[in-house]
């Protein structure tokens, strides 16, 4: 009988000459009617290639073209205990699984010395530009070589590749078998409907996921572990806090709305709640937003409706006394490195125009981007505005002071946002602020989001 | 295309249905034309401005607001703005930023209107402008505040026909396959289908089917992981390719559309939609790849003439496939080619295996040697009895020398 033969076809494994009693071992493998051969996804090439193993049978791979890669550290750096055990349990794990660490606990490095250890052809996940400018930087200092880019205007492989989630998705069907490592940097990214074909379009059998917080609000974090591993190493911000992060305290400033605001803003809101109560909408549930975007959208009091909520959302976002209270912060943290933060690029760009600040966002080009970032972290800068860029991953060890003018209301984006100022430095007290408009349904979002562990501490 | 929130349907009993705007309505093409004049007249206009002038109209003129924003974001899809950088601008804030910084260190201001005056004062300094100026200039390199470069105009009618057109692509982008039924009596706009297909990285099965008394080829068509997924990863190439349709005479889709957490409702269409083709590149023409082709076969021999692949061709197994180019020699004898480039590996292994089972098809399989580097595909090649005959490997595109004594071999042996 001739070998099985495996080859890579946009994202998915093509088996030919595979046997009957072999495709009952493998459900995934099914028979594909419109190229006459068998095909599996391709994340399954691990699991398939162990089962031929298993088995003895022989075959012929022309899937995997990838071979071992020596990655030479340049920078001697012991890892903490905590680091070590979380590199132990991967490897026990085999090869595979989640590392959740508070953000500023060195997920990177970790991911540096599993490079090095595996030594195979690594391609590492990130969800946005900046960090995958970051991640290139880490690692041609850690390994000295060549590193490529994908995505963001960058199309160039290389042994060690940085791609954003976004561009994997389009082009890992085409080079999904060319990487024996895949690392899936804030990886509860990963599950979500488009991402997740980022994984599943790879053959990688060695894979590490890295995040703060695995658990999704949709319960997603199960696909996350079929396709990566199970987590296998977990450590909380309060175990950290102190030994390798920095000191930190959240402090809530309630601010009262100045009274023509505060009219503006109840009528709006009144606008707003009338036409729920008149079209039988409940925010609360799961379809309720969609609802209400749909709704208001069939009619003119409906699309008033909708302007009413915007206004009432902006002021609460950016009230002239939230302005003022950014003004006082700023100047009682003078010396300090302060990072400000908003729910919306709007607001981002009034504070920026207010206060002659730099402000970085998705529209910022990468040029300025970079310059942002490297003047904030080399202290020409020492005040950042942004709204939701820096929320992940992005290494800015120096800021001390975070400025939250307005979030989304998610404990994940608060408790990111935290992770920014967290970084051990020696002496370093680190001070969270967050802005509330009182007697808003910002009030209400707050407290829902201090019941995280993060806040918790103290 | 169109975003979700301006998509136009109704459903009823597991059926969606479009809901189509007349190309000749005389109010919206009205609307269209007013909506027109203004993009056209936008380059150099910011952004902002564009898009209010547009908002005037959108909001004031007769009609449903939701077809005037589609027919609006389609006209901004033809629109370029400047998007490169501003490095005076740039240099500029880098300037200042530096300043404030420093100053906001260092110096305890009494109060916020001290620090303006301060910064001021810095700006005039840096770029001698005027004072009060700095708020509206600094940032004066955002998204909105972007001139418009050149727009590609089109006619009122020819709008309608593509927000038509968008209301489709958009419920295409929410299914996992689409199944197409041409009936058998097509021309050559079948060739650009079938490049549109492989273009969008689509797989195909053909088969042929009697409906009602007519007979037709049924085409399927999805992405290699449908097989294991209802994924709507291949949507927007599944979209994108209903724009080939759009060239066929006679046609027919359905589709199986689903929203998020909604159930799935059944799509179906057909040319008495009225849609017109959008594009123009699907006309009836001769590629240059094939008058290159001719050039070439001309030089060497009067024998043969080639033509754009314009028919299926049946193949073992009640399988079809729609080859490339069609070669008529002056007997009388007719072969097809098919080609393959470097990224229709699994359409290759597939034809191959196909064509095991016969040897007489008349189909001349032209193979990328690029793709032949790989392993499997080489061994593939290696044992087919129908590649050793009618089989031959190119670089960039094929060439007389190695196609000439495949075609001499098929006078002779008279396949």
């Amino acid at each position: 009988m001739n070998p099985l033969k495996l080859d890579f076809d946009k994202g998915t494994l093509i088996l030919q000459n595979v046997s009957e009693e072999f495709q009952s071992e493998l459900p995934d493998i099914l028979w594909d009617e419109r190229t006459l051969t068998h095909r599996a996804p391709a994340y399954r090439y691990r699991h398939i290639i162990s089962q031929l193993r298993a088995h003895d049978i022989p075959y012929e791979d022309a899937a995997r073209q990838f071979t071992v890669k020596q990655f030479d550290n340049h920078k001697t750096l012991s890892p903490y205990p905590y680091q070590s055990e979380a590199i132990d349990a991967w490897h026990a794990n085999g090869k595979r699984g989640v590392i959740s660490l508070p953000t500023g606990a060195g997920k990177t490095f970790i991911a540096i010395l599993l490079i090095a250890d595996t030594q195979r052809p690594t391609l590492v996940h990130v969800p946005t530009i900046d960090l995958m400018h970051q991640w290139y930087e880490v690692l041609k200092e850690h390994f000295g070589q060549e590193v490529g880019l994908y995505g963001g205007g960058q199309h160039e492989l290389q042994d060690l590749t940085v791609t954003t989630y976004q561009s994997a998705v389009m082009h890992a069907p085409h080079y999904g078998n060319r990487f024996g490592f895949a690392i899936y940097d804030e990886c509860h990214h990963l599950p979500g409907d488009q991402y997740q074909y980022a994984a599943i379009s790879s053959i990688a059998p060695f894979r590490l996921g890295l995040t703060a917080t695995p658990e999704r609000v949709d319960g997603k974090e199960s696909r996350l572990y079929a396709l990566v591993g199970e987590c296998c190493y977990e450590a909380q911000v309060q175990e950290l806090s102190g030994k390798t992060l920095s000191e930190y305290r959240v402090v809530t400033i309630a601010v009262n709305m100045e009274d023509t605001e505060r009219v503006q803003y109840e009528d709006a809101r009144s606008i707003y709640l009338n036409f729920l109560k008149k079209a039988r909408i409940n925010m609360g549930t799961s379809r309720g937003w969609q609802t209400f975007l749909w709704k208001s959208s069939q009619s003119e009091e409906g699309r008033t409706a909708f302007k009413a909520y915007l206004t009432q959302k902006q002021l609460s976002f950016a009230s002239a006394a939230k302005q003022d209270w950014v003004w006082k912060l700023i100047q009682r943290h003078r010396g300090d490195r302060i990072l400000v933060f908003t729910q919306d690029n709007d607001t981002a760009y009034q504070i920026g125009t207010r206060f002659f600040l730099p402000v970085l966002t998705h529209q910022t080009k990468p040029k300025e981007r970079n310059s942002f970032l490297n003047g904030f972290r080399d202290g020409t800068f020492s005040i950042l505005v942004t709204s939701k860029v820096l929320n992940e991953g992005v290494d800015v060890p120096e800021a001390n002071v975070a400025i939250i003018v307005s979030g989304s209301g998610s404990v994940r984006e608060h408790v990111q946002r935290l992770g920014r100022i967290l970084r051990k430095r020696e002496g370093k007290q680190a001070v969270l602020y967050e802005l509330i408009s009182k007697k808003t349904s910002e009030q209400f979002v707050n407290q829902r989001r201090r019941r995280h562990d993060a806040y918790q501490k103290r | 295309m169109i975003t979700k929130d301006l998509l136009r349907y109704k459903t009823k009993d597991g059926q969606i249905y479009p809901q189509f705007v007349k190309p000749t309505d005389s109010k919206l093409l009205s609307v269209s034309d007013q909506l027109i004049s203004i993009f056209e007249a936008s380059p150099h206009t910011p952004r902002a401005t564009l898009l209010e002038t547009s908002k005037h109209i959108v909001d004031s003129a007769p009609g449903a607001l939701i077809v005037k924003r589609g027919l609006e974001k389609l006209l901004l899809d033809r629109t370029e703005f400047d998007t490169a950088p501003n490095e005076e601008l740039i240099a500029f804030r880098q300037n200042l930023f530096t300043e404030t910084s420093r100053i906001l260190s260092q110096v305890q201001f009494s109060d916020y209107e001290e620090y303006q005056q301060k910064v001021s004062q810095i700006a005039g300094d840096i770029s001698q402008s005027e004072k009060g100026e700095i708020g509206d200039r600094l940032y004066a390199d955002l998204p909105n505040c972007q001139p418009v470069l050149s727009f590609k105009t089109l006619s009122a009618e020819h709008l309608l026909h593509r927000y038509n057109t968008a209301q489709v692509q958009g419920l295409l982008l929410h299914c996992n396959s689409l199944t197409l039924n041409l009936s058998e009596s097509m021309t050559a706009e079948l060739r650009q289908l079938f490049k549109y297909l492989r273009f969008n990285q689509l797989l195909s099965t053909i088969r042929k089917e009697k409906i009602g008394n007519e007979s037709c080829f049924q085409i399927t068509v999805d992405g290699p992981l449908n097989l294991f997924y209802k994924t709507k990863r291949y949507g927007m190439n599944l979209a994108n390719f209903f724009v080939a349709i759009l060239h066929q005479p006679k046609w027919e889709i359905t589709a199986e559309i689903q929203f998020r957490n909604k159930r799935s409702s059944r799509l179906y269409l057909n040319e008495s939609c009225g849609i017109k083709p959008i594009s123009q590149q699907f006309l009836a023409y001769i590629p240059e790849d094939i008058q290159l082709f001719q050039e070439m076969l001309h030089n060497k021999t009067d024998d043969w003439q080639i033509l754009p692949g314009s028919q299926f061709l049946p193949l073992p197994g009640d399988y079809y496939c729609f080859p490339d180019y069609q070669l008529i020699h002056t007997s009388g004898i007719e072969v097809w080619i098919e080609l393959f480039h470097p990224w229709h590996q699994g359409h290759l292994l597939a034809r191959l295996n196909t064509l095991a089972e016969q040897v007489t098809t008349p189909l001349i399989l032209g193979v990328s040697k690029e793709l032949q580097k790989q392993t499997i595909i080489a061994e593939a090649m290696e044992t087919s009895d129908h590649f050793s005959k009618l089989g031959f490997t190119f670089r960039n595109i094929p060439t007389m020398g190695s196609l000439l004594p495949i075609l001499n071999s098929v006078v002779d042996s008279d396949i």
